[in-house]
């Protein structure tokens, strides 16, 4: 195994007297920087961060022409004891839900708005709010708001409706 | 400076990847995620799990065609090139321990032919196509056993 020995040596030798060590941890730095920035680890936690993403807001969050009411259809949670992300006490929200995107007129961008329903009581009869922007026939459900989206709660009864910002839209 | 460049290429490739990551993740958010949930933990009786589940249709042909016949996929409004980019991100991104080691990404091609045919009994054959991979999978034959079929 001799030669085996020799030709190692020779060539780690080679190896050292052409490059340095400071240079190579140099460039795999860059390699470990560059890909980790770009390519953030986990999809998964990625997800959370966009979802974390909460835009500059104005006007009335309790009227039927805030940005965010864009495709809703029923009563606001905010005239109904809860708020625009919250359900009122005594109501459940919906884990499952209508989805659509609004322009907020403040950085003229589109977020991703998930219009959960709060069950458990009957309708609230405040703030009824009418848009349907982008809402589409019940054949289309994923994107019909006429349906009751109390969904997957204890109770089918529909009291009223948030807005939560759950995204940004991809620029078109 | 051929290293420079090979460098650069692999950090433009990244952010490709990051680009169509982004796209795949806000299309399942709009397409996908009413239902089935932030996580893809979907709701049991109503909607099915994806998370640490899905890549078990994988493990079959019959699994992997089924993932692109159900109603959410062949009913789409996206096209195929989003779909297929969507799918291939989702297994990765919920179901990545229960994918095959050799498991080959989606084809816009082969997303085009096989929403073409609708399966037209999803929930009937879902269980079916779960049994069979099970005989290959001990791990799925536990979980159907301990958990049932993740609907």
């Amino acid at each position: 195994m001799k030669w085996l020995d020799k030709i190692t040596e020779s060539r780690a030798r080679k190896v050292a007297q052409s490059t340095s060590r400071r240079g190579f941890l140099g460039k795999l730095a860059t390699v470990v920087v560059g890909t980790t920035a770009a390519v953030p680890l986990l999809p998964v936690a990625r997800a959370e961060q966009a979802g974390g993403q909460q835009p500059a807001e104005e006007g009335d969050p309790n009227s039927c022409d805030y940005w965010r009411f864009c495709a809703i259809d029923g009563f606001l949670c905010g005239c109904c004891g809860g708020s625009i992300n919250t359900c009122p006490p005594g109501t459940e929200m919906s884990p499952i839900t209508w989805i659509g995107t609004c322009e907020n007129p403040v950085d003229g961008r589109n977020y991703i708005i998930s219009y959960n329903d709060c069950c458990g009581k009957t309708s609230c009869g405040n703030c009824l709010c009418q848009r349907n922007q982008g809402d589409r026939p019940i054949y289309r459900p994923q994107l019909a708001n006429d349906l009751n989206w109390c969904l997957g709660t204890q109770s089918v009864a529909y009291n009223c409706s948030t807005a939560v910002v759950i995204g940004t839209a991809l620029d078109e | 400076m051929l290293r420079g460049l090979a460098l650069l290429i692999l950090c433009a490739l990244a952010f490709n990847v990051d680009a169509q990551d982004k796209r795949a993740y806000t299309n399942y958010m709009l397409h996908c995620q009413g239902c089935h949930l932030p996580q893809g933990e979907g709701a049991l009786g109503a909607v099915p799990r994806l998370k640490n589940f899905v890549g078990y249709f994988l493990h079959s042909r019959e699994g992997r065609e089924f993932i692109a016949q159900v109603p959410g996929v062949t009913m789409s409004s996206l096209d195929n090139e989003e779909l297929s980019e969507l799918l291939n991100w989702m297994v990765r991104a919920y179901s990545e321990e229960q994918l095959p080691r050799q498991f080959m990404p989606y084809t816009s091609d082969e997303i085009e032919q096989l929403r073409k045919t609708p399966n037209p009994d999803p929930l009937g054959q879902r269980n079916s196509i779960l049994d069979m991979v099970a005989e290959g999978l001990p791990e799925l034959a536990e979980e159907i056993a301990t958990d049932g079929y993740a609907y």
